[in-house]
Order: C-alpha cells, then structure tokens, then sequence
C-alpha cells in the first residue's frame, strides 16, 4: 500500500515553473533512491513535501496515508509521520539543542498519544541514542546548528529522525559532507530505524551512500520530472556513465 | 475644556513650588525650564512628548490614603516603597546596619549634577520639575567594603490622571561595596518624573535592574545620572514593557580609569506604547570600557527608539566602546528607530556599532515547523532565544530566570494579539 503518492505535482517558484508533473509511489517498507542533476527540483520536492510557504503545487496532488497533504501545515505533517532531513539546516543561535530536541521529541509523543518523558529520561534517552550516531554531549550543549561542522549539522539532523520515529523520511543529501566513517555511521543509523512499516527516500548524487542504504527503487530526476525509474542497477549505471545518455534517451 | 498650552504643566509647577517651598532658594534654578521639549529639539525628535503637553497636569501633594500591596520578585530582598513619589517607611523592610536611608538636600549632590554640563541633562523636564517639586531627597548609602548580598527592591507606586509624581533617589556605594538594585516602575497612570544619581566610588559594584511596568495610561521619563570613579564598574540593565510612554535616559560618566559601564537593555512593545531608551556614555579617562546593547520586540502600532552616544575625550586613549541595537518586528505597523552617535576625540579606541531590524526569520520558523512546532510556538522559541542571549549576557545568572519570565508573559501578549 502507498504511503505516499504524487500525482503529476507541477509546482512554480517566482512564476518559473520548476516541477513539471512530477509523479512518485513510496510503499510501506520501501526505500527510494533520487538522483538527479543539479538544478533538476530535487531540493524544490522535499520543500513540496514539507509544505515549505510558496511550495504550494499548482497542479496534481499529494496523499499520505490517504490524506491529503496539500491541506496540511508543515508541523500538522510532521506530526503524522513526515520527516524531512535539510539539505542545507538552519541555525538557531539562542536555541539550546537539547530543550530543542525535548521539545519535538515530546510534541510527537503528544501527538501520537504516548506519554511525554520526564526531563531526566528524556536526557537518559537522548544520550543513548546520541551515542550511536557518535554525537558527542558537547554539541548537544551548544545551539542548534550554530556552530557545527558540516557533518555535525547533517549527524544532528539524523539525531532528529531517531527521536522523531517518522513513517516517512526525506534525507536531501544526508551524504554530502560527511567523511569515510561518519557516512557509515549515518546510514546504519537510518538503516537501524527502518522497519517494514515506514519508508526512505534518500536523494543524493553518489553511489556510496547506496552502499549502505539499498535501495529497492532508484528514480532518475531531470528538469522537474522523475524520467526513469529501475532498481538498485541504475544508480551504479549513472556511476559509471553520467545522466547524458538517460538525458538523450529522453530527448 | 481648552486644551492645555506647551508651558501648562511648567506654569503650574511654579506656583506650586511658591506655594508649598516658599523658603527653600535652592529649588528656584530647576524652574527656569518653561515648556516641554519641542520635536525640533533633536533629543526629543523620536520621542514626541505632544500628548503630555496638552494636558494639564498638577504635581501631586496628596497624602497617601490608598492600601498599596507589593510583589517582590526575590524572596529575602530588602524593599524600599514610593508611593506618589513619597517614601512611605511603613510599607517598607527595615534596614540593616551596612546600608544607610538618609535625607540630603540638593547641596549634597549639586556637584554631581553639574558634571553633566550639556542641554540634553540641563533642559530635561525631569531634572527641573523633579529637583524644583520633589519633597524630600533620599540616599541610599552603602558603606565601605560592604558586600551586599540581599538585593534592594525600590517601588515606585502611585500615580493618577493628570497629575505628576516625583520620585528622587540618590545611590551612593563607598569604596569597595557591592550592590544590588532593582527598580520597579509600577504606576498607575499620569506623569512619573523618576530622578535617579548614582556614585560609584573606587572599586565598587552596583548591578541594577530597573523594571519599566506602569500601566496603559502612564508616562514615565525616567532619568539617570551616574558616575563612576577608578576601577568601579555599573551593570545597569532596562526591561521597558509597560506605559503609554517610557522614556529610560541614561547619562554615565566614566571619571576613574579601568572602570566599566554596562547600559544594556530590552524593550517590548504592543498596542500603541512608546518606547524610549536613550543612553550617553562619556569616557572622560583612558582603560575604561563601556557597552550599549539593547534588543526590542515590537508588535501592532507600537513605536520604538534607541538614541545610544558614546563620546570619548582625547585624553580616554584605550577606550573600548561597544554598542548594538537589534529589533524584530511582529507587525508592519510597528516602528522602530535607531540612532547611533560616535563623538571620538582620542585615536587609540576600538568602538563597535551596529544596528539591524527585522522580522522573524522564515527559514528558522519553517526549520522548527517542519519538526512538528506550531508557526505559534516556533516564534515563541524565536523570541525567547533572542531576548535569552540579551538576558545572559546583561544580568548576573542568578537573576536569569526572574527577568527572562517578566518577559514571558508580555511576549505571549504580543504573538495573542498578532493572530487575533
Ligand atoms: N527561491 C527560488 N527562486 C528562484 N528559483 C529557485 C528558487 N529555489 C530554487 N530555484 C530554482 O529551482 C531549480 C531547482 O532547484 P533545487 O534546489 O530543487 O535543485 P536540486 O535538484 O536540489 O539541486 P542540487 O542537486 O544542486 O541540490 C533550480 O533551477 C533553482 O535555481
Ligand atoms: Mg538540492
């Protein structure tokens, strides 16, 4: 059964149309894989999804879990199960990381109906699962974002996923910026979590962060619309030879 | 009725003044201000005192008749109360022996004064009516190398419509004494005059907080007067949040070298209040250090100014000024202005500046809604972190949480009424 569905999203920014009828089917249990060159809209979906002001779609439509999304807030998604992981995440001086992260931990919890944690379990909580993604309490101490490295900042957005336990989750990029080790840390963190319930869709521009994280499904995007689709194959095809010859094959 | 004239108030402070001192000389000086600041006077462009000019407003003699209640913020401080102006012992704490409330006339503290020898302090309206009208003056003295720990609470109390309270105080630590002040401003309408000297000898501390809270019909013009001698250091911190019209004005005179001077402050506003926080530092002595800091949350129609000067004397060399001004904007309708003014005569000085003005920024609030935080809640966290770095920064921690929930309660009226 589909989590989520796209139909023929077509969505405009500043009145130039970015995606051009863009359709996706994520499953429960399944992992996507998107690729993509730059500039194709890959950034511009997962903003549609999150419902980010002015990603609103100008055609087609969004269900998840049989709801339409097009109608919800971005925390009204998030607090159904929506996760979006930030290509580029935002700073917040002033914002401890830790009352941040018991903040969303606790809203989620309150929303699914489960009971909040104190706030010395949440602390024991957040440590255990800080720890497997090598997070060090020091950076839990400072502000979010503000400050981290490139890969702290994409660590912490995993951190976030953890707490959150989404049934759907966009990593934008999750990959870029995080060295040899961190990479493998990250995509057994995000493998630890998926179960045959929920679903991935990972988008990236390498072949290595598909080492870790398989995908059943690898969708080649170009020029706002998902031109191919195939299985784990693809994303070593593209490895090997570009997107010149999808490109063409389309053209 | 006949609207009042520009120089109503000024004229009937002077009978008022005859009538009641007619054998006190020293007051007459302070009644040769005749009207009230005009928006061509460049002090008093921002901050239009038109609405009290048209009202004719008495200075108030009446004897406290009322039952006035207090509400300490900490626990074991020692309160001080004013009400219209008046110090009334019976609602205060007694006092221990290493602070002294004593009476002093305006000879004590003339010298004072007069080291602020420019028009801006000169021709205030406070200074004037509050020295000619005030009844009694008040020192709160400190001995030497008296380490306070008990924080002083001063109320000031009072007020109805068309009238004026005035309230004077005189702090003055001795060599080596630590305090702690805060000043609550609680009125409950009309004008309120506060006239504020602060002395900090050599190697003293004072840390004061000053609580701008009067009701929706006030005006307060609040107006502070400090020097500070060798290696001292003040730590003043302003929270302005209630009034029709706060006005805090800071004068700090740095007269003892390696001395410092934190003017810092926060303002809130909503609904149609105006806010004022206008501060001069003089660096008058080489190795001093000074900052200016203030931060403001504005919403609906409400006005806001920041007039920050810092003026360093060829002699200061050394000098390390700091000053910044930082406003978030919760409506289109809310104004904010800032003025910042450099007077630098010495060449060896590091001074910072900046000003910025904003609304929230989207992609903090889109960053915490996509985590499942309401556009509502997410401005809260916005605003908070905003006024918590202000709050860590200008205060000593263990007032931390005290200041940062008199905030809260203002903030949360703020965002109530933007999604009205
Ligand atoms: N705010 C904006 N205003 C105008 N154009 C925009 C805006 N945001 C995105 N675009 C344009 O939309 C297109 C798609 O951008 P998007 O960020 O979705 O690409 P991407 O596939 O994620 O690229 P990358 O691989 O570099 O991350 C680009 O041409 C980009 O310039
Ligand atoms: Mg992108």
């Amino acid at each position: 059964m589909p989590i989520l569905e796209i139909k023929n999203a077509e969505l405009s920014i500043d009145n130039k149309k970015i995606l051009k009828g863009l359709s996706l089917s994520v499953n429960e249990g399944e992992t996507h894989a998107i690729m993509g060159p730059n500039g194709s809209g890959k950034s511009t979906l997962s903003y549609m999804l999150a419902g980010r002001d002015g990603y609103e779609l100008d055609n087609g439509s969004i269900t998840f879990d049989n709801i339409d999304l097009t109608l919800l807030s971005p925390d009204e998604r998030s607090n159904l199960g929506l996760f979006l992981a930030f290509q580029y995440p935002v700073e917040l001086p002033g914002v401890s990381s830790t009352n941040f992260l018991r903040e969303i931990f606790n809203s989620r919890k309150k929303y699914l109906g489960e009971n909040e944690l104190s706030h010395l379990d949440f602390i024991k909580y957040l440590r255990k699962v800080a720890e497997n993604l090598s997070i060090k309490d020091e950076m839990l101490k400072r502000y979010v974002n503000f400050g981290f490295s490139g890969g702290e900042k994409k660590r912490f957005e995993i951190l976030q996923m953890a707490l959150l336990n989404p049934k759907i989750s966009v990593l934008d990029e999750t990959d870029s910026g995080l060295d040899v080790d961190a990479l493998k840390i990250v995509s057994e963190g995000v493998n630890n979590l998926k179960d045959k319930k929920n679903a991935v869709v990972v988008i990236t521009h390498y072949q290595r962060l598909l080492d870790y994280i398989k995908p059943d499904i690898v969708h080649i995007m170009s020029d706002g619309k998902i031109i191919k689709s195939g299985d784990a194959d693809l994303a070593l095809y593209v490895e090997k030879n570009g997107y010149s010859e999808i490109l063409n094959e389309k053209s | 009725m006949k609207k009042a004239r520009n120089d109503q108030f000024f004229s009937n402070l002077e009978k008022f003044v005859n009538k009641v001192y007619p054998n006190q000389p020293q007051r007459q000086p302070y009644l040769s201000l005749k009207s009230w600041p005009s928006p061509r006077d460049e002090a008093w462009k921002f901050s239009r005192l038109g609405k009290l000019a048209r009202k004719n407003i008495l200075p108030l003699n009446l004897e406290n008749q009322q039952d006035f209640s207090i509400n300490k913020l900490i626990k074991d401080s020692i309160s001080l109360v004013f009400v219209n102006g008046k110090f009334e012992k019976k609602l205060s704490d007694k006092l221990l022996s290493e602070i002294v409330i004593e009476e002093v006339q305006i000879e004590d503290f003339k010298d004072i004064i007069k080291k602020f020898d420019n028009l801006s302090v000169k021709n205030h309206p406070t200074l004037n009516s509050t020295l000619s009208c005030s009844q009694k003056f008040f020192k709160i003295k400190f001995k030497n190398d008296i380490k306070f720990y008990k924080p002083i609470e001063i109320f000031n109390l009072g007020g109805s419509e068309n009238t004026s309270i005035h309230p004077f105080i005189f702090i003055d630590l001795e060599k080596n004494a630590d305090a702690q002040v805060f000043q609550h401003y609680s009125t409950y309408a009309g004008l309120l005059a506060p006239f504020e000297i602060i002395n900090l000898s050599e190697n003293s501390n004072l840390e004061i907080i000053k609580i701008y809270d009067d009701k929706i019909n006030s005006h307060n013009l609040s107006l502070t007067l400090s020097v500070i001698k060798e290696e001292a250091n003040l730590r003043s911190f302003a929270l302005i949040k209630g009034g029709e019209f706060t006005r805090s004005e800071m004068h700090t005179l740095l007269e003892g070298e390696y001395s410092n001077a934190d003017i810092n402050g926060i303002y809130l506003s909503s609904g149609n209040q105006h806010h004022d926080l206008t501060s001069c530092v003089y660096h008058n002595v080489p190795n001093c250090k000074s900052s200016q800091i203030v931060k403001g949350v504005l919403g609906e129609e409400s006005t806001a100014v920041f007039q920050g000067k810092v003026r360093v004397e060829k002699l200061a060399q050394k000098t390390e000024a700091k000053q910044m001004s930082r406003a978030i904007m919760l409506s289109d309708k809310a104004v904010s202005n800032s003025k910042p003014e450099l007077e630098i005569y010495a060449d060896d000085v590091i001074c910072g500046h900046g000003a910025t003005v904003g609304e929230l920024d989207e992609d903090q609030i889109f960053y915490l809604s996509s985590r499942g935080i309401s556009k509502q809640k997410s401005k809260v966290i916005l605003i908070d972190a905003f006024l918590n770095e202000m709050i860590s920064l200008s205060i000593s921690d263990k007032f931390h949480d005290i200041i940062y929930n008199e905030t809260k309660t203002k903030i949360n009226k703020l965002l109530a009424n933007e999604y009205e």
